[in-house]
């Protein structure tokens, strides 16, 4: 540094101190200029800095020149010598410390200064620091240029590969009682993420030793599939495993010090579909496939309303690769409950196996009871269907399980011949909906009423039968070859005579046979809400092309053919009062909490039959279960109207016989419609209703009771019996040491439990009672001790005990016509 | 008269409005840019978006009260407070093992006091950068002297050891050691010694990395026999990871590869404010120490330009005020703050492009932090305060 500056140097800050003293005397003169030479000044010192050093000290002694000046300016004549003293300094200070408005004036305490010297290291520093930041700056553009693109490809792979699915709940099916016929679970899918495990070595014991505790996986297999597949991110190793299933897992690996090195295990979540009731209403109800696909009946017709929709986790890239940001939760499907009940579906499927294994193989060797039984439980005033089941059936939580029908070998055989889902589809198929049947003599309710209600027959008219009658060259036999003799419209129908219906045919006509035919929706598909209603418009006659003959048969069922739904739904329209109610199972659509989303009320199509016909009609059924050939269908202590069917099917004359019974109760009343169809009985001789009508008559037994519709005809020793085998009525014992309410809530349980072989002490769903299955009688469940139902405090019995004494009462008091 | 008095205020209380403006300006950038990137995590973690802000803004609105109470006191009258400042810094150090200490994602580096934490190191920077202007000034041309020169370092020694060792914060005394070597290397007249000095310690810092890949290396031949597993330490993990983040892509390097990914994805302008994909639970601590790629991904290398311009004006600042400075203490003060920040902001890029090896250096007056951002205002308020003594030793 030379001379020259230092001089300098000392001369400007003797010029600072002496200033501040004349500041106080010349202030107001010399305000306006300070503040524009302190602009000037100051701009010059930024411009000195940013500049650097090279210039710097001839720059200083400029500016302190030019404040030099502007300091002789304003402050004018004072001489600058005269302050060069020591003494100005202190006088300084001294004014300072009498509280001169100049705080910050002149250092004080240690006096040192911040040289130049130091200023050259500051000016240094900052071009170090200009440096780093220059540095910075190119490594950042390096960045962006090198990599850019291969970094903006691992950011939105990234995006994707974590944006996950949450999969949605899809609904339940629930019966009319609520009880749950088809759920879905959340289910874990264990992943293996090999790359996270292979990151490190310190994991891969652990995990693996854990897998192997947890879930017993081979530790071998694990290891092998590590190795082999070092970078693999996704290998499911498990699936569905459940909540209860994985939590030890969980638990362990929460676990500070076992927990800390199992890496790379995750779970998938999903949703598995459960049918509690394995095989019941397998049919109606259908399962699903994988993504739930609905497959067949109900899970099919509704899938769409089951399902819900899937949520995402994070948000999800956009056409412009762009983010959206709403993390969308996932909307569980709605739940579907229906008319079904699982009682009455429970007891109907008792009664179709009981038929199917004791005529199994009995004719055809190797062959189940029958090709196909099939049974159609309806209210008659809604339409909706309470049961409805096939045979045979399949396990809904196995459907592609058919080894119960099949062995092994036939299995082996049928894969080799490419037929195993055909067989599969034909196990599948609901013979309620899905078959067409000529209908026989079932078919004769619609007939007449037909008749009845066009005003063609009276109902008074009588009829020759001699066994066969002669239509148009072709010699139609009745089922009885030797004639019924003289009959009535009402005894034509009891005694289900086919000559008396042809002769009513002739009366009809096959315009108005067919329009009557039409109407009640034979030919049409009913729109019951299950999939794959089979179409049969062109499986009945064309009403132009009809010939004589054709009309004939077509009087008795035979020459057109039906499903069982289409029947069902007609016969109900006949008894009900003439009203044609579309078949319907759903009930009611309930959001996923199980509010009401929708009310599905019965719906009336038209009226087929006048009030008056459907009321004689009634009358007619009835005799035909009271005198007709419908007598054995007829449970203990009821009233019940119904028909019966045989129907030849194609080919003819090879003995194969499509035997039916379709009835309902109680006869002056209709509650219930039940619909037996039994495809050819694998017995030796098959035309006998009475297949179907046995069916019906146990199905009748147990369900009607369960309905709470009460008995009205007395009962005979015999009948008293066969009740308390079902355990319908109780044993003599049992009745003196309590009435009433045991029974109500006891039969039907006890059924379930014979069914399901419980041994022990059972949950009755309907009342919440804990029942004991072997006398049917309630017990406490604290104490496992019968309850005194009258003082009884363990909760609501559904039954009171006057209703038993009415259906006692009438049941002896009334009409013993059977 | 009445105007005449108000004249005289102005020109007596001076500010410094272009370093005011800036650093204004840094805190409100800072604060959307934090709400930006934290507002996903802390809607995830605490249901609330504004959480992380909610706190900032508040530690924020403190900092300038205590900034602007700070720029008004004359800067001596913190002198009298150097020795007690450094004990203190020393004692809240030690105070993080007593049952006041508060533990934070497994470090134990906060002080709990009520409802507020707080984080003695940060203290401990003020501390430093006060200590140290005093007993430069006291030694006077001491300094220039070897034994002044060590006798100036070693004032800082003791401090940065404790918060290595306490608080196990090694970033954070670095930054302390670093504005101790840089206010005595503006002190200081020699450059020999500094240079000996950062060659020292660049020769150091290569031969740790050395031995930590020979080790690495070594072990992971063990672990390849299947011998056993030995920890290498965090620190040496970084190390490894700084090195080749893609291998170690699942762990260590996860971070540094995320904010790689962030900054490379940026391209010029970037994604859009706001629209950052890597903050969505890719990137951890997007609000904290790895704030600048989430900047860098949305505003692109313009705005990561942008900023780095704005604390290279801040520094500017901070160097026309101590190069004015009415004293040495003052200009020593503005230093030590220039130092501090300049260290702070140099490392957190350094750490974000992966220049240096990972570790938690926050982006002054940007990222997440309370303390932080209370005690740099404060050291603004100080580098005001010093800023208003030029003015009038500077009025002709």
């Amino acid at each position: 540094m030379s001379t020259e500056n230092r001089n300098h140097q000392r001369n400007r800050n003797y010029q600072r101190s002496s200033r501040n003293v004349e500041n106080r005397n010349y202030r107001n003169n010399s305000r306006s200029q300070e503040l524009r030479s302190l602009q000037r000044s100051s701009l010059q010192g930024e411009r000195r800095s940013a500049e650097g050093r090279t210039s710097q000290r001839n720059r200083r002694s400029a500016e302190g020149r030019t404040s030099q000046r502007n300091g002789r300016n304003a402050e004018s004549r004072i001489s600058q010598r005269n302050r060069r003293s020591l003494e100005n300094r202190e006088l300084l200070k001294r004014t300072k410390s009498q509280g001169a408005r100049v705080p910050e004036a002149a250092p004080k305490g240690t006096g040192a200064r911040f040289t130049i010297r130091m200023q050259k290291k500051l000016a240094v520093l900052f071009i170090v620091v200009l440096l780093a930041f220059l540095g910075l700056s190119m490594r950042l553009y390096a960045i962006n240029k090198e990599d850019s693109e291969n970094y903006k490809k691992q950011v939105l792979s990234q995006q994707e590969y974590s944006s996950k699915v949450l999969p949605y709940k899809r609904g339940d099916i629930l019966d009319a009682k609520g009880t749950r016929l088809a759920y879905s679970e959340k289910v874990y899918n264990l992943v293996v993420d090999a790359s996270v495990i292979n990151s490190k070595q310190i994991y891969v014991e652990p995990t693996v030793s854990a897998l192997n505790t947890c879930f017993g996986i081979d530790a071998n297999e694990i290891r092998n599939h590590l190795a082999q597949k070092p970078k693999d991110k996704y290998y499911v190793v498990k699936k569905q495993l459940t909540y209860e299933e994985i939590s030890p897992f969980l638990e362990l690996q929460k676990d500070e010090e076992k927990g800390k090195n199992i890496k790379g295990i995750w779970f998938e979540e999903e949703y598995k579909r459960n049918y509690p009731f394995g095989s019941l209403a397998c049919h109606t109800l259908g399962f699903t496939s994988k993504d739930n696909i609905g497959t067949n009946g109900l899970e099919a017709y509704y899938s769409d309303i089951l399902n819900g929709t899937n949520g995402r986790e994070y948000g999800y890239l956009n056409d412009d690769s762009e983010l959206e940001r709403t993390t969308k939760a996932a909307v569980d499907g709605k739940n579907v409950v229906t008319s079904l009940d699982a009682n009455i579906q429970r007891i109907v499927e008792k009664y179709i196996k009981q038929f199917n294994e004791q005529h199994q193989g009995e004719y055809r060797q190797g062959e189940l009871g029958s090709k196909h039984t099939g049974v159609i439980v309806m209210n008659p005033k809604t339409g909706n269907v309470l049961a409805m089941a096939a045979y045979p059936d399949y396990d809904l939580n196995n459907p592609r399980d058919i080894s119960a029908y099949y062995s092994q070998e036939e299995i082996a055989k049928m894969e080799e011949e490419d037929t195993y889902l055909d067989t599969l589809q034909g196990l599948w198929r609901n013979f309620c909906i899905q078959d067409a049947f000529e209908p026989g003599s079932t078919a004769k309710a619609m007939t007449i009423a037909a008749g009845l209600d066009a005003g063609k027959i009276k109902g008074n008219e009588y009829y020759d039968c001699n066994g066969q009658l002669e239509v148009s060259g072709h010699h139609i036999h009745c089922h009885r070859t030797n004639g019924h003799g003289n009959l009535s419209v009402s005894g034509a129908l009891e005694q289900s005579c086919n000559v008396a219906l042809m002769h009513m045919g002739d009366a009809i006509g096959t315009e108005t046979f067919m329009k009557y035919l039409t109407n009640f929706n034979v030919g049409l598909k009913t729109n019951i809400d299950l999939a794959g209603e089979a179409r049969t418009a062109n499986l009945i006659y064309d009403v132009d092309s009809m010939v004589r003959s054709d009309l004939a048969i077509s009087t008795f069922g035979q020459g057109y053919k039906v499903t069982m739904i289409q029947l069902a739904s007609a016969f109900c329209s006949i008894i009900n009062g003439g009203y044609y109610y579309e078949p319907h199972i759903a009930t009611e659509i309930q959001n996923p909490d199980g509010s009401t989303a929708e009310t599905i009320t019965p719906r009336v199509l038209k009226q087929v039959v006048s009030t008056e016909t459907s009321e004689k009609m009634r009358t007619y059924l009835n005799a035909v279960c009271i005198t007709g050939t419908g007598t054995t269908a007829v449970p203990a202590g009821y009233l019940i109207g119904g028909k019966t069917g045989t129907a030849e099917t194609y080919p003819r004359k090879q003995g194969q016989y499509v035997v039916s019974f379709i009835g309902y109760a109680p006869a002056d009343d209709p509650q219930v419609v039940v619909y037996v169809v039994v495809d050819r009985p694998n017995v030796e001789d098959q035309p006998h209703s009475t297949f179907a009508q046995e069916i019906a008559k146990g199905i009748f037994t147990e369900i009607l009771p369960y309905m709470n519709i009460f008995r009205t005809e007395k009962l005979t020793e015999e009948q008293e019996e066969e009740l308390r085998k079902l355990q319908i009525l109780e044993s003599v014992s049992e009745n003196s040491v309590e009435k009433g309410e045991g029974e109500e809530d006891g039969e039907d349980e006890t059924e379930q439990e014979k069914e399901e072989e419980k041994p022990n002490y059972t949950y009755d769903d309907r009342t919440g009672n804990i029942i004991d299955p072997s006398t049917g009688y309630q017990v406490d469940p604290n104490t496992m001790e019968y309850v005194d139902p009258l003082f009884s405090t363990i909760g609501d019995i559904s039954g009171t005990p006057s209703e038993n004494e009415q259906e006692e009462d009438t049941g002896e008091g009334g009409n013993p016509g059977q | 008269m009445a105007v005449r008095r108000k004249n005289r205020k102005q020109q007596e209380y001076f500010f410094d409005y272009t370093l005011l403006f800036i650093v204004l300006f840094l805190l409100g950038f800072g604060l959307v840019m934090l709400y930006s990137t934290s507002s996903y995590e802390a809607a995830l973690d605490y249901g609330n978006s504004a959480y992380y802000l909610k706190k900032q803004l508040i530690s924020t609105a403190l900092g300038i009260v205590c900034m602007l109470i700070v720029s008004r006191i004359n800067y001596h009258f913190w002198e009298r407070f150097a020795v007690i400042g450094y004990i203190a810094a020393v004692v809240l150090i030690l105070m993080v093992l007593s049952p006041l200490g508060h533990e934070v994602k497994g470090a134990r580096r906060w002080l709990r006091l009520g409802p507020l934490s707080l984080q003695p190191a940060e203290i401990a920077k003020l501390a430093m950068i006060l200590f140290l202007a005093v007993l430069v000034c006291k030694m006077g041309k001491g300094i220039r002297t070897w034994k002044g020169f060590i006798l100036a370092v070693g004032a800082a020694a003791p401090i940065c050891l404790l918060i290595w060792k306490v608080t196990n914060n090694l970033s954070s005394a670095i930054i302390v050691a670093g504005i101790a070597v840089l206010m005595v290397f503006v002190a200081a007249p020699d450059y020999k010694r500094f240079v000996l000095m950062a060659v020292g310690v660049c020769a150091a810092a290569a031969l740790i990395v050395f031995i930590i890949v020979k080790n690495a290396e070594g072990q992971a031949e063990a672990a390849a026999d299947g011998g056993i597993q030995s920890d290498a330490g965090f620190r040496g993990d970084r190390i490894i990871a700084w090195l080749d983040p893609e291998k170690y892509a699942s762990d260590e390097g996860f971070q540094t590869l995320q904010a790689l990914y962030a900054i490379g994805s940026g391209n010029l302008f970037g994604k859009g404010l706001g629209r950052s994909m890597q903050k969505l639970g890719f990137l951890p601590e997007a609000q904290n120490d790895m704030i600048f790629s989430i900047i860098c991904e949305e505003l692109g290398l313009f705005g990561a330009l942008s900023i780095i311009l704005l604390f290279i004006l801040l520094i500017w600042r901070f160097m026309v005020i101590a190069n004015n400075a009415s004293d040495l203490f003052g200009a020593l003060l503005v230093v030590g703050v220039l130092g501090h920040i300049a260290i702070q902001v140099i490392l957190n890029i350094a750490v974000v492009t992966n220049t240096i090896p990972n570790t938690g250096i926050s982006l002054p007056f940007i990222s997440y932090g309370g303390t932080s951002v209370l005690f740099l205002l404060a050291e603004i308020g100080l580098v005001l305060s010093v800023s208003k003594g030029i003015r009038l030793n500077d009025v002709g």
